[in-house]
């Protein structure tokens, strides 16, 4: 252990003084972008933080399919990689202003019929080749690059906007159509997924030009990435000098590289990993904030019986019990769950009142529904941690009421290998990622695909779509939470947790979570201790 | 039969058979319900994005029209790009192999002695006290799953007194060999199953020789101790025990399933295990013919060594 | 995983360790074991599902071996999750035993060249990494124990059929079964009075090397999280899901732990007494 160590601190030692300088010269790029930059608040008032030296960090990954091409990288750790690397449109930031905080842009204007998204470009910002980030490079990316992606959370902006009609306005400037009104436009451009490279970038690879915070020096898929600062960076200039980006899958091997000081940060533990941390002095356990919450669910499927009956569907909202969820499988270190996704996001619908554990009722119901006694399978698979044992529960709260429910546990990976059979089930486990609540409803569930589980409800879907379509905040909030309300009463969904994603550090590593989207996080704003 | 005939009829065999395996594997993943397109597409993904997907991957083609696209592909060496990911799977295997072998060599430097000196030993005295309790050892320590010989050295040399690192981290850019301190645990969990097989098996083969005329011939003649065990015992013995310890270590490139997971060491079998949950048919197709081929070349060195270590230069059974 | 080498090998099986005491103990420790996972589910005090407690409790008052990861009480979940384990094996090798029966002796009573391909083409099958078939197949059939027996099954049988045809040959071109074809007796009586009650000390040699292997494989499917999912208790899952907690409690994560070691061990002991029983009668 020794020696891995002492080499970490000559590096980190060496790094202060090159620091220094660099930390003014990325002071005065970001002043010559003509914007004020604040610096990050704990930098600016807690002397004793030192900046500099290289950050380790533990992520899943992906093994030897990992890529560099973040476009078509499914797993996590490459977007993160591509964050530290490339600049982004932007992040969701439910204090700022917009609800955004920008990136490479100044910001986005929307028109008067929210039919027209003009987003304005930074002035200044370069690549790491020299050239300068003009609206040629905005729109390759986003029209080329991101719509060509199999990812579908690149196809949000297809989505969305007019993509073949987009055009650059001059060098500053891009002109996107949104297909139908939508006032949250910048909701969707700036989630922290639309990254920028130059225009006509084919290859992605270690030496290509970027504007990101950290310039890649090394790749090997699933084992890691390394990176030097960008002191061309446009933001506030990052106070690491290298970034090191791991892969390990397995939580407990994470939690062992943090121990034994093989990495500084590891992101996305199991529960009880985490558990078996909280009483490690020199390790902080650091869940991510709401809105970046996993909510997990349970599908019912209106197209098979009796689901399609609401008292059916309501009786299986009450049985959950999700106090004993949040305490037997988090250790009290997840949300309870109001069966409605998207929890923290500006437009949740937070005024509905919570949904009680209520075995007496549920049971009520199921008998005026006549399906006392009623089978059913619940299928789950551990794709996220925490799903397979919420699942497990479950089934035990559905036998409380007197369902004969069975669980059925598919291996990693399998549960949605085959969409169409797993569209079909009865009553199926899922999860979902931090996105917004209504134009993750537009795409996923609206119009009765088959992901909706047999939901079809053409009011709800145009209510959403009035909500979406509303200029003025306080009117969308209204009518958001309408449509929220009735998928809230009829709805087939049950969402009885929202999980973190459980992360752990070093003792005193900070600045992680100012980087926002921290379900991949950012390491633009860390400091070491 | 001349070398030559010898080793071309068994290179001819084994191409054969990696002709044969590859379709077998082939079919299995295709066949099988469920595709890549999920892992791919997103668990989100919408129906239509679903069936881009397919399409963009050949998996609305026949199985057999995708067969004959790969094979006629492999043949020129293009073993193609993995669904997820689209690396080319050459580079993956270019990537993983040589670490699983050094997992599989190093684990077979420190098991063959152990294995040999054991074998030899509790095969002279085949039946006597020495025997069962190396014989009880051996069977002992071979009926402890790699998962729990694992989970035990974790605990105890990695956890407990902080000796050895819980994971394989291997240096970006590096190999194995640059952090050989991440290698002791996975070695030493390979060892300790390896070690007591090829002791079983050379144990085995030994005893048979003591019980041969030929070794009681010279027992007769007053050969004994080291001289009877060196000159007589062990050259007849050795053609079957460096098969065994080979077998034991070929079987370790791709089988190393469980340990590579477990330390989370950058090796084939992890790899095989991912590309198989995500239906990457050629990935998958990719290394099973590698570690079939490496197997094969394994059986091919056995039969070799076997061939010109038997004093009988013959048919071997 | 490496139990099936010997059968690589030496098709021949191990030879007689003669003047050895009856392995008392393995036989005992072997029937505890599968007395324990055979007949747990009926003294199990709860259900291997329901939710009891907190989870990781230590041992003590109602639950004697402390719960485990989800709260529930480790005792019964390892008195139920034997069963799975020990029928799969059991399952796999008797499915592997007389494919290898069948394919063994029909190739060992064919014409030479006809073994010789039986043989290659068994042969080949014992390249691909036992775990690359059960993963395969437990991919394509999620969530099933039969593709677990079948994936065993399918990785040890070639083994079977190696040993078994070899035993075949060895008794058809002895003395007494080409005296009885010369005799006039038909194919299939040599093949009844002659060949088969010879082969059944190696088979049952053969069929609990086997066992061992197939125990050994079907562990590693738990610990992966093969076959049947949550909740279903099964030691080799067991194990992987409270290892994480094992600085918790260790209950959890070492009562299936020993339990399938001892197994292991004992039957490996016993395959080692019997194929000494089986060659000694051989001879």
């Amino acid at each position: 252990m020794s020696r891995p160590l002492n080499r970490r601190l000559f590096m980190r030692q060496g790094a202060l003084a090159a620091v220094t300088i660099a930390a003014g010269g990325g002071l005065i790029s970001a002043c010559g972008s003509g914007e004020p930059v604040a610096a990050p608040s704990a930098g600016a008032s807690s002397g004793t933080r030192r900046a500099g030296g290289t950050l380790r960090a533990a992520f899943v990954g992906g093994g030897a399919s990992e890529t560099l091409d973040f476009f078509n990288g499914p797993t996590p750790l490459d977007l993160v990689r591509a964050r530290a690397w490339h600049g982004g449109l932007g992040d969701l930031d439910p204090g700022a202003a917009d609800g955004v905080r920008y990136g490479v842009l100044q910001g986005i204007d929307v028109s008067q019929d929210l039919g027209t998204y003009t987003l304005h470009l930074r002035p200044g910002v370069r690549f790491t080749d020299g050239s300068t980030l003009t609206s040629a490079d905005v729109l390759y990316s986003l029209t080329t690059l991101a719509s060509a992606s199999k990812l579908p959370v690149f196809r949000m902006a297809a989505a969305n906007f007019d993509l073949a009609k987009a055009k650059a306005d001059g060098d500053l400037k891009v002109v996107l159509p949104a297909i139908r009104p939508i006032a949250d436009g910048r909701m969707i451009l700036c989630q922290g997924n639309f990254l920028v490279v130059k225009e006509g970038t084919k290859q992605f690879s270690i030496g290509m030009p970027s504007c990101g915070p950290f310039k890649l020096t090394a790749f090997t898929a699933g084992q890691g990435a390394a990176f030097t600062r960008n002191d061309d960076y446009y933001g506030p200039a990052p106070r690491l000098d290298g970034l090191e980006l791991r892969s390990i899958a397995d939580s407990d091997a994470r939690a062992g590289a943090l121990t034994s000081g093989e990495v500084d940060f590891v992101h996305d533990l199991a529960p009880v990993t985490a558990h078996t941390l909280s009483g490690n002095s020199a390790i902080d356990v650091v869940p991510s904030k709401s809105p970046y919450l996993v909510g997990l669910s349970f599908r019912m499927n209106m197209n098979v019986k009796p689901f399609d009956d609401q008292r059916v569907r309501e009786a299986f909202k009450l049985a959950a019990d999700r106090e004993a969820m949040v305490r037997t499988v988090f250790y009290g270190n997840a949300t309870v769950g109001n069966d409605l996704p998207a929890l923290g996001f500006p437009d949740y619908a937070e005024g509905l009142s919570q949904r009680a554990h209520d075995p007496d009722r549920a049971r009520a119901l199921l008998k005026e529904a006549g399906a006392e006694g009623m089978e059913v399978v619940l299928t789950t698979g551990p794709e996220t941690p925490g799903m397979v044992e919420v699942a497990t529960l479950y089934v035990e709260d559905l036998k409380k009421i007197g369902v004969k429910a069975t669980l059925k546990e598919l291996p990693p990976g399998q549960l949605f290998a085959d969409f169409a059979s797993y569209a079909r089930l009865p009553l199926a486990a899922s999860y979902q990622v931090p996105v917004p609540a209504l134009s993750t409803y537009q795409i996923t569930t609206a119009g009765g695909t088959p992901a909706a589980f047999g939901w079809k409800r053409p009011d709800v879907d145009a209510l959403v779509s009035e909500a979406r379509a509303q200029s003025d905040p306080a009117e969308a909030k209204k009518t958001g939470g309408e449509a929220q309300k009735k998928l809230w009463e009829g709805g087939n969904t049950v969402v009885p947790v929202f999980k973190p994603y459980v992360n752990a550090q070093v003792k005193g590593l900070t600045g992680i979570q100012d980087d926002l989207f921290e379900q991949f996080p950012g390491f633009s704003r860390a400091a070491l201790p | 039969m001349s070398w030559a005939v010898f080793v071309g009829r068994r290179l001819a065999l084994a191409a054969a058979s990696l002709a044969v395996l590859s379709g077998v594997v082939f079919a299995a993943t295709a066949v099988l319900p469920g595709d890549a397109v999920s892992a791919v597409a997103g668990v989100n993904a919408s129906a239509e994005d679903r069936a881009r997907v397919r399409a963009s991957l050949g998996l609305d083609r026949p199985v057999v029209e995708r067969y004959a696209a790969w094979a006629s592909h492999a043949l020129r060496g293009d073993l193609g790009t993995g669904f997820v990911g689209n690396r080319p799977v050459a580079q993956v295997l270019a990537d993983r192999l040589p670490n699983s072998v050094i997992l599989a060599g190093l684990t077979l430097v420190v098991a063959a002695p152990a294995a040999v000196l054991l074998g030899l030993w509790s095969g002279l005295r085949a039946g006597g006290a020495a025997d069962r309790l190396v014989t009880t050892s051996a069977q002992v320590a071979a009926g402890v799953p790699e998962f729990v010989s694992a989970a035990l050295l974790i605990t105890v040399l990695s956890v407990r007194l902080g000796l050895l690192p819980r994971v394989s981290l291997v240096p970006l850019g590096g190999g194995p060999f640059d952090a050989p301190r991440t290698l002791v645990l996975p070695v030493l969990t390979l060892t300790g199953v390896v070690t007591a097989t090829a002791t079983r098996l050379i144990r085995a083969s030994v005893a048979d020789v003591v019980a041969s005329p030929y070794v009681e011939a010279a027992r007769l003649n007053g050969v004994r101790g080291p001289r009877l065990a060196l000159r007589h015992v062990l050259p007849n013995a050795a053609g079957p025990a460096v098969q065994a310890l080979m077998l034991a270590a070929g079987a370790l490139v791709g089988g190393a399933v469980v340990v590579e997971t477990v330390f989370d060491y950058p090796g084939i079998g992890r790899e095989l295990e991912q590309a198989v949950a995500a239906r990457d048919i050629p990935m998958v197709q990719g290394i099973a013919m590698a570690s079939a081929a490496m197997m094969l070349l394994i059986l091919l060195l056995g039969d070799v060594c076997g061939r010109s270590l038997d004093p009988m230069r013959g048919e071997r059974r | 995983m490496t139990a099936n080498l010997e059968a690589r090998v030496r098709p021949g099986g191990p030879r007689a360790r003669p003047g050895r005491r009856p392995p008392l103990l393995a036989a005992a420790g072997t029937l505890v074991v599968v007395a324990i996972a055979l007949a747990g589910p009926l003294i199990a005090p709860y259900g291997p599902a329901e939710r009891l407690g907190l989870p990781f409790q230590g041992p003590g008052g109602r639950h004697p071996l402390g719960t485990d990861f989800l709260g529930r009480d480790v005792l019964s979940r390892v008195l139920w999750g034997g069963r799975t384990l020990v029928l799969t094996a059991i399952g796999a090798t008797v499915v592997a035993t007389v494919v290898g029966m069948a394919a063994g002796v029909l190739a060992g009573l064919a014409s030479r060249r006809t073994g010789e391909v039986v043989s290659r083409l068994v042969d080949m099958l014992t390249v691909l990494p036992a775990l690359l078939l059960i993963l395969v197949l437990a991919a394509g059939f999620p969530g099933s124990d039969l593709a677990v027996v079948a994936a065993v099954a399918l990785a040890t049988a070639p083994f079977s059929v190696r040993v078994l045809g070899a035993a075949t040959r060895r008794i058809a071109t002895t003395g007494y079964a080409e005296a009885a074809l010369a005799r006039g007796d038909g194919r299939w009586a040599v093949l009844l009075h002659d060949v088969l009650p010879n082969i059944a000390g190696p088979a049952l040699a053969d069929a609990a090397l086997r066992l061992v292997a197939a125990l050994h494989l079907t562990a590693t499917a738990g610990f992966l999280g093969l076959g049947r999912g949550a909740p279903t208790a099964n030691w080799g899952r067991m194990v992987s899901e409270n290892l994480s907690g094992a600085s918790l409690s260790a209950a959890p994560f070492l009562a299936p732990t020993l339990l399938l070691v001892l197994l292991s061990v004992c039957v490996g002991l016993l395959a080692d007494r019997f194929a000494g029983i089986a060659s000694g009668g051989r001879r």
